[in-house]
This record gives structure tokens, sequence and C-alpha cells, in this order.
């Protein structure tokens, strides 16, 4: 049987740890984002005074808890597959898959959304870009800064999940058991 | 190559790479981005980033992992249990009373949660048993809670309706509002056919034994007003402040979130543990339907660009079909691919590039949307790759998988029925919203 050093289930295991910090302490973002709002509306007809930040605060909330969170939904194997065959490959077969799909689709793509969001980022931030849509006017470019965050934060956990399908396509064992949510 | 041929070529790509098991988000993305580069050169990076910035900000969306972690909240706190119990005393001396109650139970609960989530699993725990050993029907029983457990991705507040509002332009609470009807239409005919069948035999669905029934008038009373009212009272603030249009989906959602919260503190249900786990699941679910909803968008973005969506529309007009016939064959197409994909992916993948035909051919917008979702109500319930059978034989072992599917076919018939009587009857669906937003 094939093997894995342990140096690479290291790696793996420092760079999960790290993600499932990371998701946990972003997946709060839901906390603001109810209270927030739950504010906004008992303020507005309580005591008819609408809050000014109410609308940028809840998009800003929400796009960065989803965005954010997907490297740790990348960790829990939330992302949704389409299994009618894949299903039914053998561990090995799934190994090999998974591992070509990482580089083929996977890494190429958070480069791409890495670079293009870095610089659209720096543009916003060199001339401290406010946002239009609402009279508070609140700066944008931290928000813009969550698409480059995202790119490397799945970047990341990318590096474990690839050494795990090979691990997988090696050895003929997942690595561990990947959870699966019905929507 | 023309633009629109580098856009057939991306699109066959994506459906044979798609079949591969890859997790789709990634592989629309790169797919997006490779083509539209070959078709459009650098500007497909600009692309990228405006539409993902886009749907940042789409403020409307930010309802998704609220009612989802409305539902969440209310998962835990045993309010089904409680409904469940309640509709059980009530109907105890009826026939077949444990599938109206499963039903009911599944449609209520189905009004304050956005998703299926844990429902099929839930029922079929708290039900099962009882159904069991009340000597009730396995596949009956089974196809009532698959088929009551997964209503709640078509009954307002449905995340799915959220999604789609954008995706096809139309406001979601017009969608909400259209919804109601099949669904609850959906929700009477399980029950007319459980009760029908039990009726005609017996043997299917005994009333309850002695020991299932309530041992007073007043334990019925209690279990009305402690397990049902609280419920009701939530889910009437929640949807009929969008109905009513005092507060956007969003906001009724937050205020929904905050309700369910209270209403679990009240029972003495809540703990901290499962509010982190409710807060922790609510990222996982929310950013696997928003981080697709993402790159979809990309995709969708650059498919328009490169003007194949046009061509592909004038191809399929040019086909001179009469419009009703063009829906049933939509319709078919997304039954179809109901079977090997879940909705996130067909409603924001394949319903965009059927959208222009659709605009094209002048149908109802807030009709179409309310046809697939309640199509793909029944891919929940179509074998083989139906999830919920795998959930509910997990938590129900002594039921063969063979006899779950055989259960949640009879339900199938009764949705494509449903299906259909929606495309004779469009009133079913458009009743609602026509009263409220004259």
């Amino acid at each position: 049987m094939a093997h894995v050093p342990p140096s690479l289930l290291r790696i793996i295991r420092a760079v999960d740890a790290f993600s499932d910090r990371t998701g946990r302490l972003v997946a709060w973002c839901i906390v603001p984002l109810f209270a927030g709002l739950t504010y906004e509306v008992v303020s507005r007809y309580g005591f008819d005074a609408p809050t000014e930040w109410a609308f940028d605060v809840t998009y800003m909330l929400y796009g960065t808890h989803f965005m954010l969170g997907a490297a740790y939904t990348l960790l829990r194997g939330a992302h949704i597959r389409t299994d009618m065959f894949y299903e039914k490959f053998s561990f090995r077969t799934k190994g090999w898959v998974d591992a070509l799909g990482y580089l083929v689709f996977f890494f190429p793509a958070m480069v791409f959304l890495f670079v293009a969001g870095w610089d659209a980022f720096l543009v916003s931030w060199r001339m401290v870009e406010r946002s239009e849509i609402s009279p508070w006017r609140p700066v944008i470019y931290p928000f813009k800064g969550v698409i480059p965050l995202t790119a490397l934060l799945l970047l990341v956990q990318g590096v474990s999940e690839f050494l795990k399908s090979l691990h997988m396509a090696l050895t003929g064992t997942p690595y561990e058991e990947k959870e699966t949510v019905l929507v | 190559m023309s633009g629109e041929a580098i856009g057939l070529l991306m699109l066959a790509t994506l459906i044979v790479t798609i079949f591969v098991g890859f997790p789709i988000s990634f592989t629309l993305l790169v797919l997006a981005v490779a083509f539209g580069y070959w078709g459009m050169g650098r500007v497909v990076f600009d692309l990228m980033v405006f539409q993902t910035l886009g749907l940042m900000k789409e403020e409307t969306l930010a309802a998704v992992p609220l009612f989802i972690f409305m539902g969440y909240i209310l998962e835990q706190s045993g309010l089904m249990e409680r409904l469940f119990r309640a509709f059980q005393f009530i109907l105890a001396p009826v026939r077949g009373s444990l599938y109206v109650g499963v039903i009911l139970t599944a449609t209520i609960f189905a009004m304050a949660t956005g998703i299926v989530g844990a429902a099929v699993t839930v029922l079929g725990i708290m039900a099962g048993p009882i159904m069991m050993k009340s000597r009730y029907d396995v596949r009956l029983s089974a196809g009532a809670i698959a088929a009551g457990g997964t209503l709640g991705i078509l009954i307002p507040p449905s995340v799915m309706l959220i999604v789609m509002g954008p995706v096809i332009g139309v406001s979601v609470v017009q969608l909400y509002a259209a919804a109601f009807g099949p669904g609850l239409l959906l929700a009477g005919m399980y029950i007319v056919y459980t009760l029908a069948r039990s009726y005609l035999d017996p043997r299917l669905g005994p009333a309850l034994p002695a020991e299932a029934r309530a041992t007073s008038a007043g334990q019925i009373v209690r279990e009305f007003l402690v397990g049902m009212l609280p419920l009701g009272a939530l889910i009437f603030a929640t949807l009929g402040s969008i109905l009513a249009g005092l507060a956007t989906p969003t906001e009724a959602a937050a205020m929904g979130a905050t309700g369910s919260l209270v209403l679990t503190a009240i029972y003495r249900e809540f703990t901290v543990a499962r509010f982190r786990g409710a807060v922790v699941k609510t990222l996982t679910t929310s950013s696997m339907v928003l981080f697709l909803a993402v790159t979809s968008n990309v995709f969708g973005a650059v498919f328009a660009r490169l003007g194949t969506a046009t061509l592909m529309t004038n191809t399929l007009l040019g086909l001179q079909l009469p419009p009703t016939a063009m829906m049933v064959l939509l319709m078919a197409l997304i039954f179809l691919l109901g079977w090997p994909f879940e909705w996130p992916a067909i409603v924001l993948v394949f319903v965009p590039i059927f959208l222009p035909l659709v605009q094209a051919l002048k149908f109802d917008l807030i009709l179409f949307g309310t046809l697939v979702a309640v199509n793909l109500q029944t891919a929940f319930l179509s074998p083989p790759v139906a999830m919920s059978a795998y959930y509910l034989k997990s938590v129900a072992p002594s039921w063969e998988l063979r006899d779950i599917y055989a259960g949640m076919m009879q339900f199938m018939v009764l949705q494509v029925i449903a299906l259909l009587l929606v495309v004779l009857f469009p009133d079913i669906a458009l009743w609602l919203p026509a009263r409220l937003f004259r």
C-alpha cells in the first residue's frame, strides 16, 4: 500500500485547523446581521427613527459572511457536486478525480479570482472609494478586499483538500468523512 | 471562432465536466474565465469582479442566511415534536390520522423555515416509531414523511424562491405570494390521498390505540395552546409582514430569527452549544448556495456577453412551437435536470440559460418561477438520487429502501398532477399576488 509521508499529514492538519478557526469566526457575522436588522425594524416602527446604516451594514455583513465562509464550507465538503456517477466511484477513482479537479479547475480559478480581486481592491483603496448607493456613504474598499481574501482562504484550504485527495487516490481510503447538507 | 460558438463550446464543456463530480462552483468559474478570455480578452477579469461584487451587494439575498438560521434555531427547539403531538391528539380517532399529522406538521414547519434541512430526519425520528407501532403502512408512511418534509423548499419563506427572484428579475414578495397556492394545494392533495387510501383500506392507517391518545380534553387544549399558537403567531408575523409590505423579506427574516430565539428561550430549549451549532451550520449551508450563486452569475454573464444566449433563443423561437407546448417542453427538461442536479444548480445555472426564451415568448415570469419551483420540489422525490430517501433510511433503519422509494413515487405522481393543474389553471398561483398587488 502506498503511504503518505507524515509531513504532508501535518500540513493537512495545520491547514484544516486554520480554516476551522477562521470559519467559526466568520460564522458569527450572522448575529450582528439579524440583531442589526431587528434593531432597524424596531427603531423604524417603534420609534419612527430609521437608522441610516442598516442598509449598508446588511449587505456588507451578508457578503462577508458567505464569501469568507466558502473556505470553511470547502473544509466541511459542503460545496455541491453532481454525484450521479461520483457516488459510485471507488475511493481511488474519487481521489484521482478530485486531485485532477483541484489542479485543473480549482487552483486556476482561485488564482484568477485572487489576482482580479486584488487589482480591484487596490484601485478602490487608493481612491478611498465610498459607497454610492446610500446617503450614509461608508468606505467600500474593505468590502472589496473580501474578494481577494476569499480567494486566498480558499487557496490555502485547497492545498489541504488536494493533499487529502492524493491520500485517497494512493491509499484507497478517505482521509475523513465529509458531511452532506440537504438544502 | 465567433463569440456565439465559443459560448456553445463553453456550455458543452460544462455539461461534460459537471458530471465528473468535482464541486460545481469551481468548475463554473474556471470555464467562465478560460472561455471568456478566449472570446473577449482581458475584460473577462473585470466582468468577474463586477459580477461577484454585484451579488455580494444584493441585499435581498441577505434573507438567505437569515431564513436558514431561523430554520436551524427552530429545528433544535423541539417545536416540531410539540406540533406533531398536538395533531396526534386532535386527530387520533380518525383513520390515517398520523399521515395527516405528519403532513400538517411538515406544512406548518415549512412556513417557518426556508430549506428542507433536517425536516425529513426530524419527522422520521418522531413519527416513524409511532407509525410502526400503530401498524401504519410502511410505503405510505415513508412517502408522507419524505413528501411533507421537502415542502420547505416550496412554501414561503423558501430560500429557493429568494434565490430565484434576482435570477429571473421578479420581486421575491410576488414569488412568495404566488407559491402559497401551489404549496397548499400539494399539502391538501397529500392529505386527501392518504385519507382516501386509509378510508378504503383501514389496515393502511388504523385509528390510534388508547395509549397514543390524549387522556383528557384539557390535554388537547393545552397542547394546542402551548404547541401550536406561539409558532403560528411567529409565522403569521414573519410572512404577514412580508405580504403586507411592512418589511422586506430580509427584514422579516431577521425579525423571524429573533422571534425564533425568543420562542426557544421561552420553551427552555435554548443552550449555548445549540446556538453555536446553528451559527456554524448556517455558514456552510448559505455559503454553499451563495458562492454557487456568485460563480454561476459570472458564468451566466460571460455566456450572455458572448451572444450565445441570443443565438439559442432565436434558434428555439425558429421552431415555431405554440407557447404552451414550449412551456411544457421546458418543464419536462427541468424535470429531467432535477434528476442529476440539485435545485441550486438548476435555478442558478440552467434557469438563466432558458430565461431569454421565456421572456421572448412573453410568459408571465411569476408563473414561470412558480412552475419551476413546483417542478423542482418533485426532484426531491425522484429516485434513484433522492437524498431524502437516504436520510429517512438512516433514521428508520427497519424500513426497506425499496419501500421508501415505492412510497415516494406515489407522492411524486401527485406532484406531477399538481404541476399540470398549475399549468392548466394559472390562477392557483396568480390569484394571491393579483389580489395583493393590484
